[in-house]
């Protein structure tokens, strides 16, 4: 098909990036439209590509400039990759529907914005399909270096101080990356994925598990892992509201998306499984717990968000086809459920200036769609049926048994309560504190209200029918785990390499 | 199929109550009164067939066995009568829609619950049982922040207990349908065993408000609007039971494991006897109910866990029995409520002049639900009796037996405190009987409580119908009479109303032989000896009337299973008030940790791979 | 000295100078109190890992990649036989090179934003956001 092909999610977002302000000399109306055709259009590509793929159920393949794997770099659009692909480009249009009508809408400012976005996008998904692991060491960058201004997108805020931390500790993961691709290159002689992936045994092993520990820490970095996020709470809350979801549903996407590849494809060492799986407790356990005690609203979600990173973690640290279905699931909720709270809570807070808890109680009354929806998102993320979150709880938890981690059951369902408590704080607090007067309550304009009322359908529809898209998930599982055919599909000929 | 559409159509109908609210309230309560009607109307003459969903590649299956088809009809009976009792009761509060669609929710889940055969449908109904409620709980607003909270916690801890021994139950027998996960039962190890079997009764217990898992249901049931708190506390409770029973017959009795069936009846005898000193000091009617449905709940777990055929038939008995007058008692307390505002003894005296039709059903709830022989209760309370000594448990008669004796003082300080004692002529001014459409629920729930007493074996039926389920086949019974182990009989037809006969004929002579020293007592109406009276000196003779017996009891009041979880639950937060400092804001402590987890991997890499 | 020990020598000092770098600025990230000190740091990093790299592909008295008509006509036969340098880490390098230029730019306009905003460039002072 000439229409769609995986290169244009790269190709076309960077594209408008550096177009966009020329568009804006044209027509200031454009700098806001494009983008959402844009959008509108690599959804349209997802939908070919998908079918292309459930039909012949093998990956496409795209080369870049003819030359064939492992020497050129591809693209893999494969059930696993686009599936990410279609969750990022989707999440992009609601984004981009959210915040249609930015507020303090001013030329400079909405310009700025939307190439960020553009950039991230194209950088997300670039992770997500590449072939090549320096090439995906570069699109990580790209996503980096668009979201610090993101981060720091307020004067008035400190969101400088958030995006300079984001920075140094950005500038380490990307250290650590290059490093690790440098040990592979030394001994291997190739960046192609796959062919690392088939040669790997070649490595000796102390200089394999070294790139694999710099891999582990890079990817980590970008996957929230703890204690490796010390920016990233620090980070959403300082971002704009919009680009709260944006990091919840995109960047942590393609971070935790790095780290499954390293683990899964990339090495053959199964210990990363259990790493991944010990960090991904640690994680879950200190994120949530620390979220019990925040007095801010965005940061209390960012907390939650990492805990999710690391449910994440843990779901594919377990390495059974369950347990990676399941994590397929909490993906997918996440970046629904997040980017609902994400965009529902903005609003809540909007006039306050710290954003605390305490600003926004009483809003119940004054926003009332804004703060039910904002209380059906807790409802979800804490698993309550019959809401898409607590079909992902269920295959988790069964996927443990599955595994006899008993205890791990234990420990998930003990912070779930955790959970419970402390967005039924806020829920609580929404509808049963009384308004303060202090803060004016801001009405959602119309676009925003449809992204939430869309995300809060998506999450009824999909908890009372989860069969509706549960056998995606099944196939970026199957995709994920069928770690020969992925060799294969690349390497047709089986072609061994350049040495 | 037939199954899954009445609940569908009740949840359906919720929504479209909703809406209807949204355009008119009177053609709410029209769309609230014609499921009121509906449902029992639909209940009652439907024939069930099983019907089976496939999601996520589990098969869940519906459909009705005898045993949950009794608690079907508590619920489905409670339920319409309390949405018919609502209109009136409700009339001018505000939010109508989202109260009934949350009503109408939670009647949904409980008949979900009943006709779940598979544990994961049973759970996804029991969530959304428990979020609805929660939203009533909720729902009048004021100062009900830390109950709710507490309700939902608790229930959280309930249902994720529940949702663990799920997940394991199917691990170990291979799926979650529940018939199937009895069979399989006695194959488990016995670490399994007990580890599965404790979780679901945590799960099950906190429903039904099991000590020292009842901290929320005092505040919860006070705080929600009192047509609700009647299947609150009537119907929705007996989800615990419902599970409870499932649970400790099947698991324990038919899989030898007594020793779990002794602790539920201790755990259910202890919540008896403390629950009931709790009710008795109790200054708000409806704290006073509230205890009092905890500690009936406790019987019931008895009879649940001596696990002999007598006990569970008296088990079940008493739990439909106090669903009904639970019911009662609750809408009377409501119904007061709605005339004079007022829920505490302090203010309210004398109800008898102006409601006296409330008067007559709480009278008959209240003789119900304190087992004398007359009305229905007596006949459970005498089965659960004869099944405690005929199973050799005699210190645990001792407790019920304290329990239900105490449970005349609050009984009594019911009766007397609301409806009769001083009366205050300002007070009563503008109270009025309630509304027709609030006195039929009332009055014929009341009528049942009567017909039941003298003709138990209405009840009886379905009950022995019920027990085949849980593998009594067989049960014996009789229309009106009771038989005992040791072959004695009693015809309940003329023993009541040998008593009857009796009751009036004192009534009479009393009344009679007093006629002349009755006089009206106000509270101010007393002798004070000079000294002006101030308005906080307790004027009202049935507050603190149980001072003295306080004083004997309070060395084992004083500690409180509350104190207890708040302290686990502020040590977690100051744990956690420490640990956020990781976060210590300093970018270059983050690229530090950074630096450190790497070395540290580096460190440990021969260990780790 | 034989080129093969030569080529071992250069490539010890070049690890050495590499890892050398990369430690210096590790220290320097870490110790520095000054936003400006610390990302000076960040680059020192940055050029430590990038000739890590380029080292790892050079090797002595190497030909560039290039297939210049001249060599193709064969006037110069001894280079034709000649080792190559390995292309790839050099075009690797230079994206690295221009990355880690990205993130300097931006950091330094962070830097001047918040200097503006706190008035100072010691990072212990700019805690705003913690816990």
């Amino acid at each position: 098909m000439v229409v769609a092909n995986p290169i244009l999610y790269v190709a076309l977002p960077l594209l408008v990036a550096f177009l966009l302000p020329l568009f804006g000399k044209i027509h200031k109306e454009l700098i806001r439209v494009v983008p959402g055709l844009l959008f509108m259009f690599l959804i349209f590509n997802t939908v070919v590509l998908f079918s292309e793929v459930t039909s012949t159920g093998k990956p496409i393949i795209t080369q870049i400039a003819g030359w064939a794997p492992p020497i050129g770099i591809n693209l893999v659009f494969s059930a696993f990759s686009g599936f990410i692909a279609g969750i990022i480009s989707i999440m992009g249009l609601l984004v981009w529907v959210y915040s249609y009508k930015f507020k303090k809408v001013e030329f400079d400012n909405s310009l700025k914005y939307f190439v960020l976005i553009m950039l991230v996008t194209a950088g997300s998904i670039g992770v997500v399909l590449t072939g090549d692991i320096f090439n995906l060491f570069v699109f990580l960058e790209i996503v980096a270096l668009s979201s610090y201004p993101l981060v720091a997108f307020y004067r008035g805020r400190d969101g400088a101080e958030a995006s300079f931390k984001y920075l140094i500790v950005g500038a380490f993961a990307s250290i650590a990356i290059l490093l690790g691709i440098v040990l592979i290159y030394s001994q291997l002689g190739t960046l192609n994925m796959a062919e690392i992936s088939l040669r790997i045994g070649e490595m000796p092993e102390k200089i394999k598990i070294t790139a694999f520990i710099l891999l582990f820490l890079g990817f980590g970095i970008e996957a929230e892992m703890f204690p490796l996020n010390g920016w990233a709470p620090d980070a959403y809350s300082q971002a704009p509201g919009p680009v709260g979801a944006v990091f919840a549903s995109m960047t942590a996407k393609a971070g935790i998306y790095t780290i499954i590849r390293l683990v899964f494809t990339l090495f053959d060492i199964d210990a990363g499984y259990q790493l991944l799986l010990g960090m991904g407790i640690i994680t879950l356990v200190v994120s949530e717990g620390i979220a019990l005690r925040q007095e801010k609203l965005k940061r209390m979600l960012a907390f939650s968000s990492l805990g999710q990173m690391g449910l994440l973690m843990i779901a594919f640290g377990i390495n059974t086809k369950a347990a990676v279905v399941a994590g397929m699931f909490i993906l997918f909720n996440h970046a629904v459920i997040k980017s609902l709270l994400f965009f529902s809570g903005s609003y809540l807070v909007y006039n306050s200036e710290n954003k605390n808890i305490k600003d926004l109680f009483g809003f119940g009354k004054k926003l009332p769609l804004t703060a039910f929806l904002f209380g059906l998102g807790a409802f979800a993320i804490v698993g309550l049926p019959p809401l898409s979150g607590f079909w992902a709880k269920l295959s988790l938890l069964m996927a443990s048994a599955d595994s006899n981690l008993i205890a791990l059951i234990a420990l998930i369902l003990i912070v779930s309560v955790v959970e419970i408590v402390y967005y039924f704080r806020v829920v609580n607090g929404l509808y049963f504190k009384k308004y303060t007067g202090e803060f004016e309550p801001h009405k959602p304009s119309w676009n925003a209200s449809l992204v939430m009322l869309i995300l809060a359908a998506v999450i009824v529809t999909v908890g009372l029918y989860p069969d509706l898209i549960y056998n995606y998930f099944v196939n970026a599982a199957d995709a994920l785990m069928d770690k020969a055919n992925y060799i294969q599909n690349v390497l047709p000929s089986n072609f061994v390499g350049l040495n | 199929m037939s199954n899954l559409v009445i609940i569908l159509a009740i949840f359906g109908w919720a929504i479209l109550t909703y809406l209807a609210f949204k355009i008119n309230k009177t053609l709410g309560n029209v769309f609230v009164g014609v499921l009121a009607l509906a449902l029992p109307a639909y209940f009652f003459t439907y024939t069930p067939s099983d019907y089976t969903v496939s999601v996520m590649g589990m098969s869940l299956q519906f459909g009705f066995t005898s045993f949950a088809s009794l608690f079907a009809m508590l619920v489905v009976v409670l339920s319409s009568f309390a949405l018919l009792y609502s209109i009136p009761y409700m009339n001018k509060k505000d939010r109508l829609g989202w109260f009934y669609m949350n009503f109408m929710f939670s009647v949904g889940g409980m008949m979900g619950i009943l006709m779940s055969k598979d544990l994961v449908s049973l759970f996804i109904f029991w969530e959304i049982m428990t979020w609805s409620s929660y939203l009533i709980v909720i729902y009048q607003g004021k100062k009900v922040n830390k109950v709710g909270l507490k309700y939902m916690i608790f229930s959280a801890i309930g249902a994720y207990a529940m949702l663990m021994a799920i997940v394991l139950i199917n691990k170990w027998s291979g799926n979650v349908n529940i018939e199937q996960f009895f069979a399989s039962f006695p194959n488990y190890s016995s670490a399994a065993k007990l580890l599965s079997s404790l979780l679901l009764l945590t799960g099950f217990g906190v429903k039904s408000a099991l000590m020292p898992l009842h901290v929320w249901a005092p505040g919860a049931y006070t705080k929600s609007p009192m047509s609700y708190t009647a299947v609150f506390s009537g119907a929705l409770s007996k989800m615990g039971i419902y599970g409870m029973a499932l649970v400790a017959v099947n698991l324990y009795v038919h899989s030898n494991m007594p020793i779990m069936g002794e602790v539920i009846a201790w755990a259910g005898a202890i919540t008896a006897v403390l629950a009931t000193f709790w009710a008795i000091f109790q200054n708000d009617i409806r704290k006073l109910l509230a205890y009092s449905s905890i500690g009936q709940l406790g019987y019931i777990a008895v009879g649940l866990g001596i696990g002999t055929e007598l006990s569970v038939f008296a088990g079940l008995y008493l739990a439909i029995l106090h669903g009904l007058f639970k019911g009662v008692l609750w809408m009377v307390v409501g119904a007061i409520e709605h005339r004079t505002g007022k829920t505490d003894f302090r203010d309210i005296s004398g109800l008898i002049k102006k409601m006296p039709f409330t008067f007559f059903v709480a009278l008959v709830a209240i003789i119900a639900l304190a087992g004398m022989p007359p009305l229905s209760g007596f006949v459970g309370k005498w089965m659960l009796y004869e099944s405690m000594i005929t199973s050799n448990h005699f210190i645990m008669v001792l407790f019920i037996f304290l329990s239900s004796t105490a449970a005349f003082l609050y009984c009594f300080h019911f009766l007397y405190g609301l409806f009769l004692g001083q009366q205050e002529d300002e007070f009563l001014k503008d109270v009025k009987e309630v509304p027709v459409l609030m006195m039929i629920p009332m009055g014929l729930i009341s009528l049942s409580l009567i017909a039941f007493g003298t003709f138990p074996g209405l009840i009886f039926k379905p009950i022995a119908q019920a027990m085949s389920t849980l593998g009594f086949e067989n049960v014996t019974w009789r229309m009106s009479s009771l038989t005992n182990a040791w072959g004695n009989s009693m015809f309940l037809k003329p023993a009541n109303f040998m008593f009857m006969a009796v009751f009036v004929f004192f009534l009479i002579i009393i009344t009679v032989v007093n006629h002349k020293k009755t006089k009206k007592v106000g509270t101010k109406d007393i002798a004070n000896g000079g000294e002006p009276i101030r308005d906080e000196d307790n004027l009202h003779y049935s507050v603190d009337i149980y001072r003295p017996f306080y004083r004997v009891i309070s060395p084992i009041m004083k500690y409180k299973v509350e104190t207890f979880y708040k302290r686990i639950s502020k040590g977690i937060e100051e744990f956690f008030q420490f640990f956020r400092r990781i976060y210590s804001g300093n970018g270059q402590t983050y690229a530090l940790y950074v630096v450190i987890f790497l070395t540290a991997l580096l460190i440990l890499s021969s260990t780790i791979f | 000295m034989s080129e093969e020990l030569m080529q071992q020598i250069l490539s010890i000092s070049f690890y050495g100078a590499s890892l050398a770098l990369i430690l210096i600025g590790v220290y320097g990230v870490l110790t520095k109190k000054n936003l400006i000190k610390i990302l000076l740091s960040l680059t020192i990093v940055d050029s430590g890992v990038n000739l890590l790299f380029v080292s790892l592909g050079y090797i002595m008295n190497g030909t560039a990649p290039i297939f210049s008509p001249a060599i193709m006509d064969g006037k110069i036969e001894v280079l034709k036989t000649a080792p190559m340098v390995d292309p790839v880490p050099q075009a690797l390098v230079l994206t690295a090179i221009v990355i880690g230029l990205g993130v300097t730019a931006v950091g330094l306009a962070l830097v001047i934003r918040l200097f503006r905003h706190h008035n100072t460039t010691n990072i212990d002072e700019i805690r705003n956001l913690k816990w």
